[in-house]
């Protein structure tokens, strides 16, 4: 709500300076947004961020009724013309409505004889200051009392008027309008109609209609002040998406009181700007009167909720000076009538927050509550999210946040976890064209930083992304799930001197990320890895999938090389996990194990097998044996080459000799090794080296 | 005789060796006077020759010089030692100008590490953390909060619709009312997470993220609230900050207040030192940073609390705005842009 210093001066005489005023105002809940001095003309043009809950301060006289509440100053109401008895309008004029409880108020007042032209120059210049565009005199001063009075009017040409029987009703049958900016509009049966007899000629409380709006030959003009439903108006004014002046003001509830005064404002400019002449008499049909409720406001209730103790008499002048009456009093507290253009105080609540809000913020103590100490203070699912981080990052890789719109495209191309049957989330409104879904998987939204970074001429590209994935499952509702996605690419950065031998990453360094982020969420359980049903865009023979059991938690590999290609990159890595399942296999405890007593010996083994043997059998075999006496089995290399024929690979592991309960000999474990070595020799059909 | 010939020896030995012996020549010394053939041994060999009354005297000053002449060889061996490790001590000198060697480390997300920040203040107050789903229906997001239908406040909140009354959360309010469905008061409770609105600029992200909190029991007044969120604000910014609490409006709290902070460029003098408007206050001197109030009355009633009976208040804020203050960052879609330039600025 822009308005100027000068204007609102003319409904309260303030005390105060501009500034000051637009800090006592700010201070009170209407946020003075700008305050600016129109250039020579010792004027102020003031901006207020209007609440929704405050439509009475859409217009300057409830601004100015603020003012004089907080400040002192006397509220006064500029000039009006009002009606002459009489019964010329009723006899011009026939208003019925059909829906009362839509229009609680229909008022209207006619004027004859206006010479439609330009408005006044003070006019058009202060409509223009505070942003509505002057049009003519007529429709100016339609727009300029609504600035004063918040009530929205509209002015007819009567003479195009071919009944001049008004009728307000929903548009049931009615299909089309069309509105005064030329748009025809689709009706629905629900949208509240002004009609001319059975012809629809506004969208109550929207727009008016195109064919009985005022032209410069217009003559006779018919004004129309009326009260309607607010939720109505929303409705359609969505529907339609029109955003109006009126729509805006009748949407935050306008006074029902105030239409006379307004259209007798209106008339007194009319006179003045247009030469028009008032018709005798006016209609105002009102079958749904507004009443306020009396509230009950408790004087315990004012300081429990508040934290002050306010006076009785200090509590009754607060709401009086917002033109509140008191009615009654008791022990309890009183019965308080809000004024009716404060609609939005039904309810003790509001009450409490005039009282707050007059009494001033300010002036309310800051206290530290007393409370029962019910909260943990200590969050698992944060502290594992914050250790995986510590963890990642140690490892070079930086945290990325990206937003979860994406592409079907994409989404076809990279569905996470969710199978190759997860059904992504569509977004109904969607902002652009290639966002219309929600992400099934993290790992476009990192692909798309690594290409935004390779072109800021970035060496390597290590990051991880901890976010939020939906899908849609079988019942078709949606699902949510935190998921983990990491990338490498390049070389990992080093600072100093330059490295003799920089290493790219290999699938090993993804499955280290994957074995690092188990340890650190303490799980000890060895997930089972597979090349089994990996997605189709890592490369086949270079990514696995991991899980426990049937759940599979994640996939990790190297990026198919036709995506590489597409990309034009070199070869890397992403691993993406489904981080909210794994914290679920955390254990909440860790317990200490004592030191062992005796030492360990160990001992290594090599062994040819065929080159597509899994390295990992072995020692799942040699763990299955359940040998007291081994501790624990580690493969250390796998070698092609010569002199190991070609198709084989020489595999080494080194196994872990400890007794509990005595210092193991070398003669001991050397044959313990001996048979340990042949016995594998013979399971796995492998040729022992060295 | 003997012990002349002893006398000119020791001082022979002495000349030869104080002439800065190697250690070549500390060996060489070592069998020209020890070893088998050497000047001493050959002394103790004419040793059986003496009557035996010399015996021990001379005996005793032989001994003594071939110990003296032993701890001379080894002292200058321990000399020639130390010299040596002196001189390769000091001609191992490393340019300690060049730079250190280590692995380039990760960054943590700015919006993580303020996040983590208000989550900490909050933390250390007692207050516990609630989640709630992104994917929000039309009641918690907006109904139960006091939002009917028809409410023009809905206008604040620009929405994505995933399907007829399933919606991006548009903030993180609803996730008090999941959390006072399931639980009585005493309730002290922050949840934070993303939000969506249907915007996008300099200023605004279709996605944001906000801190949402909330305490209820049956005493709480709106001067706790002023306490504990003027304490958290002197926590994350500066422990003199000042702080304004200016009445506003929001569906789902009653009095609503809106909560600036001074402002963090200019310290709330609104202009610089030039006399120009401050541009990050626009020249107010405050900055508006966080909005609350006592929870409505009817927030209480689609929860099944009697308002009667409880009281409290609900507080929020945007993550990106506040980091935006904290860090000077001006456009919002640093933050989403994941420039590791960016990033790495924040270690």
């Amino acid at each position: 709500m822009k308005f100027t210093f000068s204007w609102l001066r003319e409904f309260v005489d303030v005390k105060k300076s501009p500034q000051e005023t637009a800090y006592a105002l700010t201070m009170a809940g209407l946020e003075v947004e700008s305050l600016a001095s129109l250039g020579g003309q010792e004027d102020w043009v003031m901006e207020v961020a209007v609440t929704p809950n405050r439509g009475d301060c859409l217009g300057i006289l409830g601004l100015a009724r603020e003012v004089a509440a907080l400040t002192g100053g006397r509220l006064k109401l500029p000039p009006v013309l009002p009606h002459v008895k009489g019964s010329g309008m009723e006899r011009l004029v026939d208003v019925q409505i059909r829906s009362p409880s839509l229009c609680p108020r229909y008022s209207a007042r006619m004027v004859l004889g206006v010479r439609v032209a330009d408005s006044p120059d003070w006019m058009r210049v202060r409509l223009e200051v505070c942003g509505i565009r002057a049009i003519n005199n007529v429709v100016d001063v339609t727009n300029y009392v609504m600035l004063e009075t918040g009530q929205p009017l509209h002015a007819f040409d009567a003479d195009r008027l071919a009944t001049k029987r008004i009728v307000v009703r929903e548009a049931g049958g009615i299909a089309k309008l069309v509105t005064l900016d030329g748009t025809e509009r689709e009706l629905a049966s629900g949208d509240l109609l002004i009609c001319d007899g059975d012809v629809p000629i506004a969208l109550a409380g929207v727009m008016g209609g195109k064919d009985s709006e005022v032209q410069w030959d217009t003559h006779t003009v018919l004004l129309e002040g009326a009260h309607f439903d607010p939720a109505c108006v929303r409705r359609t004014a969505k529907r339609l998406a029109i955003h109006s002046e009126a729509s805006h003001r009748f949407e935050r509830g306008v006074d029902p009181e105030g239409t006379l005064y307004a259209l007798d404002r209106a008339v007194f400019l009319l006179a003045e700007a247009a030469g028009g002449v008032p018709v005798k008499g006016m209609v105002d049909r009102y079958p749904r009167r507004v009443k306020a409720t009396p509230i009950v406001l408790r004087e315990k209730r004012v300081s429990g909720l508040l934290g002050i103790e306010l006076s009785r008499r200090e509590a009754e002048r607060l709401l009086k000076s917002l033109g509140m009456q008191v009615q009654s009093r008791s022990k309890i507290g009183a019965r308080v009538v809000p004024p009716s253009y404060r609609r939005d105080l039904t309810r003790e609540a509001d009450l409490i927050e005039e009282l707050a809000r007059l009494h001033g913020y300010e002036k309310i103590p800051s206290t530290l509550p007393w409370v029962r100490p019910v909260g943990a203070g200590y969050d698992f699912r944060l502290q594992r999210e914050r250790k995986v981080r510590a963890f990642l990052l140690g490892e070079g890789l930086t945290e990325m946040i990206n937003l979860p719109f994406t592409s079907v495209e994409l989404n076809r191309r990279f569905y996470g976890l969710w199978g190759d049957r997860g059904a992504a989330v569509s977004i109904l409104n969607p902002l652009a064209q290639d966002k219309t879904e929600l992400r099934l998987s993290l790992i476009p939204g990192l692909l798309e930083n690594l290409r935004a970074n390779l072109a800021q001429k970035a060496r390597s590209f290590y990051a991880f992304d901890l976010g939020k994935v939906f899908c849609l499952n079988a019942q078709r509702s949606a699902e949510e799930k935190q998921y983990l996605a990491a990338l490498l690419c390049g070389a990992r950065g080093h600072r100093g001197l330059r490295l003799k031998e920089e290493l790219a990453p290999n699938l090993r360094d993804a499955k280290g990320l994957v074995e690092g982020i188990l340890e650190v969420l303490g799980i000890e359980a060895q997930p089972t890895w597979s090349g089994v049903g990996v997605g189709s865009f890592l490369h086949p023979g270079k990514a696995a999938v991991f899980g426990f059991g049937e759940r599979e938690m994640g996939c990790l590999g190297e990026v198919h090389p036709d995506l590489c290609e597409e990309l034009g990159l070199a070869p890397f890595l992403v691993v993406e996990l489904d981080f909210e399942g794994l914290v679920q296999y955390a254990p909440r405890r860790l317990a200490a194990r004592p030191l062992p007593r005796f030492p360990s010996v160990e001992r290594d083994l090599a062994v040819v097998v065929d080159g597509t043997f899994p390295a990992q059998r072995i020692v799942s075999w040699i763990k299955e044996l359940n040998h007291s006496l081994i501790e624990d089995v580690q493969v250390f290399d796998e070698y092609r080459g010569s002199p190991i024929p070609e198709g084989k690979k020489s595999l080494a592991y080194t196994i872990s000799y400890r007794a509990e309960d005595r210092t193991l000999t070398d003669a001991e474990v050397n044959q313990l090794h001996h048979e340990l070595a042949a016995r594998i020799g013979d399971v796995f059909r492998a040729k022992l080296r060295g | 005789m003997v012990r002349e010939s002893l006398e000119t020896l020791k001082d022979e030995f002495l000349s030869r060796i104080a002439e800065g012996a190697s250690e070549e020549e500390v060996e060489r010394l070592r069998i020209e006077y020890l070893g088998r053939k050497g000047k001493l041994t050959f002394l103790f060999r004419g040793f059986k020759e003496l009557p035996p009354e010399e015996r021990p005297e001379l005996g005793e000053a032989l001994n003594r010089l071939r110990q003296f002449v032993e701890d001379r060889l080894e002292f200058r061996l321990g000399e020639l030692k130390q010299r040596e490790k002196e001189r390769i001590l000091k001609a191992e000198r490393v340019d300690i100008t060049l730079p250190g060697s280590r692995w380039e480390r990760g960054r943590i997300h700015p919006l993580t590490l303020v996040m983590d920040e208000i989550i900490d203040v909050f933390l250390t107050m007692g207050f516990e953390i609630a989640r709630g789903p992104d994917i929000e229906d039309d009641y918690h997001n907006f109904e139960a909060l006091n939002m009917p239908p028809d409410h023009p406040a809905r206008d604040m909140q620009d929405t994505f619709f995933v399907s007829q009354d399933r919606l991006l959360r548009t903030h993180t309010s609803p996730v008090q009312i999941r959390v006072m469905e399931q639980r009585r008061p005493p309730l002290q409770i922050i949840a934070p997470g993303a939000v969506f609105r249907h915007d996008d600029d300099a200023t605004h992200s279709p996605m944001f993220h906000q801190v949402e909190g909330f305490m209820v029991d049956s005493h709480i007044a709106f001067s706790d609230l002023k306490g504990v969120l003027t304490h958290f604000l002197r926590q994350v910014f500066r422990p003199e900050t000042g702080v304004r609490f200016r009445p506003s409006f929001f569906p789902f709290t009653e009095p609503s207040a809106e909560i600036d902070i001074q402002c963090l460029l200019c310290e709330g003098g609104g202009s610089t030192s030039e006399g120009q408007p401050c541009r990050v206050c626009k020249g107010t001197g405050w900055l508006e940073i966080l909005g609350a109030g006592m929870i409505d009355p009817e927030v209480f009633r689609f929860v099944g609390y009697n308002p009667d009976q409880v009281s409290g208040f609900a507080f929020g804020m945007g993550v990106e705005r506040i980091a935006m203050l904290k860090y000077g960052i001006e456009d919002i879609r640093l933050f989403f842009q994941n420039d590791l330039r960016f990033l790495r600025q924040f270690s």
